[in-house]
């Protein structure tokens, strides 16, 4: 609370914030890793469990001979017996080298080959075991922006939303990413691990939820000024709930060609956390930005754009007014 | 050719402009305010004092390795102070910035806390870059060119002035770094860059490009040292110091110096590319006609991954000196400790990936990395059993360097926890870009940095005569112990509530108390750093008190630089010493020959001083500026008048000079006095142009025994 009371936020508890880890399994926790909602990111959980588990019982049990070691040969206090030849023994070193060869090895198959299965991006088997023969994935195209983040619909006639992302639950949802200028992370962090988006390229990944419930989403890595606020909230929603928002999508009016796509994917800070939509956008859009990308097309930067933030948003409502 | 640069350009000033000079910032105008005045009055303090001639002499021109190591580690220590306050920044922002909403504060053009993104994306990858090549690396070097050539028993490094030239060509990125305050902007793109952020599209300053020289000459710089590092230790090494009597310390500069030898020309040819896409146009690394961003990342990781071993080998090195020496005993499984760093070595080059598992490549390849990394386990695992049954059946002294050393061990033992999570892809996903995987390397970095400030307590008597205050010394350890849970058990907490790194405006109110909690932790590192320069204070007004009268500082310790007098003499050893075991000082203590003196005196053959390589580090820093800044004419004068000098030096070479056996008796028997006396003038004059009344002869032959006749050439100085 050192800096609150000076600021117009005073309403965020000490406590509440400070309680154990341990407590993350509670409803609406702020342990977003050790509260997962989705299949993917609660397999990362399960292996980060078993890691853990496995590692502390090596680094404990050193720490605790070392605190002991510590107690017991303290000069003066003649605890121990002194040995000042002591330095070398065969059992022991060949203890030493086996115990971590022998963790590491346990590790490397319960954790690291069948964790990068589990949840490889491109076909994370913690998702698609769910598949079922008649049940219907959702594929969502996201394109990321200097700041923004796009999410297309192509199975339901091309909407679009953008800094919002809704799935409905118990369905297996597919992602292909790409970006428009500079590199960033697709990240939910209840719901899904980190996948970079590139421009020019195109990168995949996979969920599944089971839990109704707003999440947040961040772009997880440096993509320039905006990133702080380049958010989006990612609603996990009812099939019912679902097929009436896409109904109410498809009635939406606006569409976007490639043409506004450009100006849309001009370099804008959502300070204030719009999340437009449009009922159909160009069809193939994503492809069509990646060739464009991969033909040289870029966004550029303006100089000093955020030295002043104040100044940048009078620009931006300048700009952006129309 | 050349790409043109958004923004006016004029042949005589490049991209310069007074606009770039940031006088309206209420940081840095003050600051820079207060550095002229202390530069003013610095200036006027060397001049009224008479010490200019001292300090060109015995400093600025001097290729002796124990003071070229003890300006690395004043470099460093001034950029761990300025690491430190970018930090301190940060901090202070999340702490400020937190929660939703505009905070009404209004400062400094911030919509969060006070520092816009524009700020902050700069503070941050001048603290990382900063952190690790210019703090820790400075200090890491400077403490091997000081102990290594003493621990092999050689009277300098193999290049002297090679040596004083990669010391330069450091302090000459540090300019480059601390410039950019106050002319222009710094890259915000983190200190190990991105593709293709940092393309002139997405970074049109120069920041990108103060980062890319700076980085570029301290490439240079350390590559030069590892050469001479790696050139000294296979072919100085005194008689009878075998490969298995190596002190472990030069063991882990051996294989530090390897892996920095074979990486940063990775690093330099990387850096090379991103300056021609940058200045050329080309297409290396960007998104369009063919680039291929991938490639900068691997490129940059190849070096990147290597890098950190070499920071952290030198560490373990130290923590391999220290903890024998106050436990009383001989280091435990000295063979599997140099095994075991030769495999951190060797496995330091077939990790780098996991820098990007979230990348997207197959699981194949990921699972391939991740088992690499976790190998990295095995021999780091095997070292901290190592140090702790070195503790075991011995007589542990807790003095400010143990504490220090037994700190750095825990400090490891929740970094390799959290790295055997991070190597791990599914687990990695989760954590990857967030605060967590900060918080884990700031453990590793750390360790480095309690291991270094263990070892200048352990070492600081050996080149100044007297010890530093212990009291002090402890004082700060559990002050900064106390930052670091502060600042770094929080982050680990924010790690698993979802934070994710570099945000300028960290959005969930829920972090905010965590933050505090950071902020005051900070206080404390404020704290422990007045601590530091308290204790330097008062060991430098007790000196007396505190003065060594021995060659063996402690008492108790092991290796070959407790044999020479305290201070070190500038030729380390009078008669270079035969090997007779491993920890020789100890062989010796325990057989009774610590005092035993050399019955004759052979003439030495020591290098002369040179400006030049001065001369040449300040060019570079002109490369850089110019090219930095697109001044051509100044880029091409500064880089032909280098390369002039190099030449010049090359055909001129050094023959150094001849100190006669009679004068090596007496400065010898002068040496010896200084010890048991109470004399406060630590610092024993050195290098080729001090002592007027040395007869230096050019030398023919660097063996030659018995009188040597002068030949033509010959100097007298």
């Amino acid at each position: 609370m050192l800096f609150r009371k000076f600021t117009r936020r005073g309403k965020y508890a000490l406590a509440p914030a400070l309680t154990l880890p341990l407590a993350g399994c509670a409803k609406g926790s702020p342990w977003w890793i050790f509260d997962p909602k989705g299949v993917g990111a609660h397999a990362s959980f399960i292996y980060m469990m078993i890691d853990v588990g496995v590692m502390l019982a090596i680094v404990g049990v050193t720490a605790l001979l070392i605190v002991w070691f510590m107690w017991k040969y303290r000069k003066g206090s003649n605890r121990g017996a002194y040995d000042g030849k002591w330095a070398h023994s065969n059992t022991l070193e060949v203890a030493f080298w086996g115990i971590p060869i022998i963790a590491v090895g346990f590790l490397a198959w319960a954790v690291s080959v069948n964790g990068s299965f589990a949840v490889n991006p491109y076909n994370p088997t913690a998702v698609t075991k769910h598949l079922k023969p008649n049940g219907d994935p959702i594929d969502i195209d996201v394109i990321a922006t200097d700041w923004q983040w796009l999410f297309i619909y192509p199975q339901y006639h091309h909407i679009a939303i953008a800094n919002k992302l809704v799935i409905p639950a118990h369905t297996p949802v597919f992602f292909r990413l790409t970006s428009t200028a500079v590199t960033t992370d697709f990240f939910v962090p209840q719901l899904i691990g980190m996948i970079d988006v590139m421009p020019g390229m195109r990168t995949k990944d996979a969920l599944m939820s089971d839990h109704l419930g707003s999440y947040q989403g961040i772009a997880a890595d440096y993509c320039g000024a905006g990133m702080s606020w380049m958010l989006f909230k990612t609603h996990v929603v009812s099939k019912a709930d679902f097929d009436r928002w896409t109904q109410m999508m498809e009635n939406n009016p606006d569409t976007m060609s490639y043409q506004q796509f450009n100006r849309f994917a001009e370099p804008y800070i959502n300070v204030h956390e719009k999340t437009p939509a449009w009922g159909r956008v160009e069809p193939g859009l994503f492809d069509h930005v990646m060739l464009e990308v991969m033909n040289g097309k870029k966004w550029p930067l303006p100089m000093f754009m955020t030295e002043n933030m104040f100044h940048y948003l009078k620009i931006q409502a300048a700009e952006h007014r129309a | 050719m050349l790409v043109n640069v958004p923004g006016p350009w004029s042949p005589l000033l490049g991209r310069l402009a007074l606009s770039e000079i940031p006088y309206t910032n209420p940081i840095l105008a003050p600051l820079f305010i207060v550095i002229v005045l202390a530069g003013i009055a610095l200036i006027a303090g060397v001049t009224y004092y008479g010490k200019w001639g001292y300090l060109w002499k015995e400093w600025f021109t001097t290729v002796d390795h124990k003071k070229l190591g003890i300006m690395y580690i004043i470099l460093g220590l001034i950029m761990l102070f300025r690491g430190f306050i970018d930090g301190l920044m940060m901090r202070t922002q999340q702490a400020l910035g937190d929660g939703p909403g505009d905070n009404g504060m209004k400062l400094m053009g911030a919509i969060h806390g006070y520092l816009a993104p524009f700020h902050f994306g700069q503070i941050y990858s001048a603290h990382g870059l900063i952190m690790i090549l210019l703090a820790a690396t400075p200090l890491l070097v400077g403490l091997m060119n000081i102990i290594v050539p003493l621990q092999i028993g050689a009277r300098d490094m193999a290049y002297p002035y090679l040596n004083a030239l990669g010391l330069w060509i450091t302090t000459a990125a540090v300019f480059l770094i601390m410039i950019s305050l106050f002319v222009g902007d710094f890259s915000h793109n983190g200190w190990f860059g991105y593709a293709p952020i940092f393309e002139m599209a997405y970074s049109p300053g120069v920041g990108v490009d103060y980062w890319i020289w700076t980085l570029e000459l301290v490439a240079l710089g350390t590559t030069l040292g590892s050469i001479n590092f790696l050139a000294t230790v296979v072919k100085m090494r005194a008689p009878g110091m075998t490969w298995g009597r190596l002190p472990v310390f030069t063991w882990t500069a051996v294989s530090a110096n390897i892996i920095a030898l074979t990486s940063f020309p990775c690093l330099q040819v990387a850096l090379a590319l991103v300056g021609a896409d940058r200045y050329l146009g080309t297409h290396f690394f960007t998104a369009g006609f063919g680039g291929n961003l991938m490639l900068y990342t691997n490129l940059f990781w190849l070096w990147g991954h290597p890098e950190v071993y070499f920071v952290i080998l030198p560490a373990f090195g130290m923590l391999s000196e220290v903890i024998p020496a106050f436990s009383e005993k001989p280091i435990f499984g000295y063979i599997t400790m140099v095994l075991a760093s030769f495999a951190i070595a060797g496995v330091s080059w077939i990790v780098w990936l996991h820098h990007f598992f979230t990348m997207g490549m197959g699981p194949y390849v990921s699972t391939e990395f991740s088992i690499a990394t976790m190998l990295v386990g095995i021999p780091t695992g095997v070292k901290v059993f190592n140090w702790a049954f070195t503790l075991y059946r011995g007589r542990l002294t807790f003095s400010a360097a143990m504490l220090w050393s037994i700190g750095a061990l825990f400090l490891l033992l929740i970094g390799g926890l959290t790295g055997m999570m991070l190597a791990i892809p599914a687990i990695n996903y989760m954590v990857h870009n967030s605060v967590f995987v900060v918080a884990h390397f700031h453990m590793m970095l750390l360790c480095i940095v309690y291991a270094v400030f263990s070892a200048i307590i352990f070492w600081f008597p050996k080149i100044y005569g007297f010890k530093l205050n212990e009291v002090w010394g402890k004082i700060m350890f559990w002050l900064f112990s106390a930052g670091t849970f502060l600042v770094f058990f929080p982050m680990f907490m924010l790690g698993f509530m979802g934070e994710t790194r570099r945000l300028d405006w960290p959005f969930n109110p829920q972090w905010g108390a965590w933050f505090d909690v950071q902020e005051i932790g900070i206080f404390v590192y404020v704290l422990s750093v007045l601590a530091f320069l308290w204790m330097l204070y008062v060991s430098i007004r007790d000196r007396h008190a505190n003065r060594v009268h021995t060659a063996d500082a402690w008492g108790t310790s092991r290796s070959l630089e407790w044999l020479t007098d305290t201070p070190v003499p500038f030729y380390n050893f009078a008669m270079v010493p035969h090997i007779n075991a491993l920890d020789e000082v100890a062989w010796r203590r325990e057989h009774g020959f610590m005092d035993k003196k050399p019955d004759h005196f052979k003439a030495i053959h020591m290098p002369n001083n040179t400006p030049i390589a001065l001369y040449i580090g300040a060019l570079t820093f002109l490369v850089g500026f110019g090219l930095t800044w697109r001044v051509w004419w100044l880029t091409l004068a500064s880089l032909i008048l280098a390369v002039i000098l190099m030449i010049y030096r090359s055909n001129k070479g050094d023959p150094g000079y001849i100190i006669p056996a009679e004068k090596m008796e007496e400065m010898d028997r002068e040496s010896k006095a200084r010890m048991l006396s109470d004399d406060s003038h630590q610092v024993p004059h050195g290098g080729g142009f001090s002592g007027g009344t040395v007869t230096a002869y050019a030398a023919l032959d660097r063996d030659a025994s018995g009188p040597l006749t002068p030949p033509s050439d010959s100097r007298h100085l």
